[in-house]
């Protein structure tokens, strides 16, 4: 069971939507920041259909296992060189 | 536009093959279960437990060789190149490692369990090559580590301490042999000391900073405090040493003690605040082992600082070994690794798509039910039949044990079939 949590972070992740869905920019954030605030705004998307759409600098290798236990699945996307991009979207 | 899975090429450079750190843990799922039997068999000298050859030394080195260590390199050797955005240098010298350290680690529990030096010697020789090969890993990973400095400085601190661990091996292995070396009391100390406490205390306290907060989806712990107490860490171990080696052994101890309750203090406060603000609330049964873990962790401290005044207490130096190996660092080690081995599975079942099998899915948990209530009643167990000088009670808890250890190793198994068998994405 997640709950929120109102931990403040070093560096916060950058947030916007557009009409690809909402993107997260978690890029320079060091582990496991990512992970927790990619599965925080999940958590925060419950109620809505949107996709969120992640910029990644590294292939998260931890996040994918999470994404399953909370019913999300990803599909990489195009990104920029060296970068990762991530489009998650609801499982069932 | 969605991209094909060969772009997965930079995800799998910081993903060892599976068998790889499996089997690390897997060895050390059947040295814990050995270690329980050992004990069995030592039995009658385990309540006045002194470092001398025979089954209770054995079983003391089958779990801190063999499962603590063991699942310590397994551990590091995975989660580093991971955390630290690292490619994998070599899955070689992996392997290698364990084919020397494994064997290496069977032949110092049979040579300290059936009194034969030259087997012990044999099986010293493949341990400490081993731990050297995987000592020059463990720098290679530290040294080009990007960010994460409070992990890496922990590395660095019990790198030092296991060098110290491997001297002071040598030195009592050698004084068994008949060579003479320096006072063998004091490189007993040493070897504790940095054993538990430093190497293995150090790679624990380190790691933590990276998982408790990734399992409680908390921020990192504050790098600044976590680094505060890995130095106050550093000096106390530097203050045992000193202690050890005959300068003013009390008065340093008392310090080092002290130094080393504040580096645990400042540890625990961060765990908290990972383990309040974490977005995981229940994290079950393996933090269960994990809180008691800290709390034997503290327990040994106190019970250090009665050694050191002397408490006129029977049995106290065994109840001491008893919280800091199987209360702090073996309940602590089988709480996180039954949390780690689930995600790992589920991670190489994947196969290289980005839809795993959950990791719950992979799991067993009647047989974890069972390990946890037998791992309590037999820490349990032992300290009562430590306190009542008895055998027979040391005899039942080992029992006890053994039959967790068996019911660990079933979740174990079914973990490697469900991930070997999980319907590829």
């Amino acid at each position: 069971m997640l709950r929120p949590t109102t931990t403040v972070m070093t560096l916060e992740p950058r947030l916007w939507s557009d009409a690809e869905g909402v993107h997260i920019d978690v890029r320079g954030l060091a582990p496991p920041q990512p992970l927790v605030a990619i599965l925080r705004l999940l958590h925060e998307q419950r109620d809505g259909g949107a996709a969120v759409i992640v910029h990644h600098d590294r292939d998260p290798l931890l996040l994918y296992a999470e994404l399953a236990e909370v019913g999300w699945a990803a599909e990489r996307i195009a990104a920029e060189p060296g970068g990762v991009r991530l489009k998650l979207s609801r499982t069932g | 536009m969605a991209v094909p899975g060969a772009f997965l090429l930079g995800a799998t450079s910081r993903l060892l093959p599976a068998s790889i750190p499996l089997r690390f843990f897997g060895a050390a799922t059947v040295y814990h279960l050995l270690a329980w039997l050992a004990l069995l068999a030592g039995a009658g000298r385990m309540t006045r437990f002194v470092a001398a050859p025979g089954w209770p030394l054995a079983a003391l080195h089958l779990v801190t060789l063999g499962v603590l260590v063991m699942t310590a390199i397994g551990a590091s050797l995975q989660l580093l190149p991971i955390a630290t955005r690292q490619p994998v240098r070599s899955a070689f010298w992996p392997r290698v490692i364990w084919w020397l350290y494994t064997p290496g680690v069977a032949a110092v529990g049979l040579g300290m369990g059936l009194v034969l030096p030259e087997l012990l010697a044999l099986g010293a020789v493949a341990v400490l090559l081993a731990l050297l090969a995987f000592a020059v890993l463990l720098a290679l990973n530290l040294r080009g580590a990007r960010g994460m400095p409070d992990v890496v400085a922990h590395g660095w601190a019990a790198l030092a301490s296991l060098f110290v661990v491997l001297s002071s091996a040598l030195a009592l292995a050698l004084g068994w042999l008949g060579v003479p070396t320096i006072a063998r009391q004091a490189v007993l100390a040493l070897h504790l000391a940095f054993a538990a406490y430093g190497f293995m205390g150090l790679l624990a306290l380190g790691l933590s900073c990276i998982l408790v907060p990734m399992f409680a989806l908390a921020a990192a712990p504050d790098r600044r405090r976590a680094i505060a107490s890995c130095s106050l860490a550093a000096v106390a171990l530097v203050l045992a040493a000193l202690a050890a080696l005959g300068i003013a052994p009390q008065p340093l101890r008392i310090v080092a003690i002290v130094l080393g309750a504040g580096a645990v203090a400042l540890h625990l406060r961060l765990m908290r605040v990972a383990l309040r603000s974490g977005m995981r609330r229940e994290l079950g049964r393996s933090f269960v082992l994990v809180y008691l873990g800290w709390a034997m962790l503290a327990a040994s401290l106190v019970l250090a600082l009665a050694l050191v005044l002397d408490a006129p207490l029977p049995g106290l130096g065994t109840l001491f070994g008893l919280a800091l190996i199987a209360g702090w660092l073996l309940s602590f080690l089988l709480g996180i690794l039954q949390r780690i081995l689930p995600f790992l599975a589920a991670m190489h079942a994947a196969r290289g798509s980005l839809q795993p099998p959950t990791p719950s899915s992979l799991s067993a948990e009647r047989p974890l039910a069972i390990h946890f209530f037998c791992h309590l009643a037999a820490l349990a167990g032992l300290a009562l039949a430590i306190v009542a000088d008895s055998s027979e009670l040391v005899m039942l808890a080992a029992g006890v044990g053994a039959t967790g250890a068996a019911a660990f190793g079933i979740f174990f198994a079914v973990l490697v079939r469900r991930m070997n068998t999980a319907p590829a994405a």
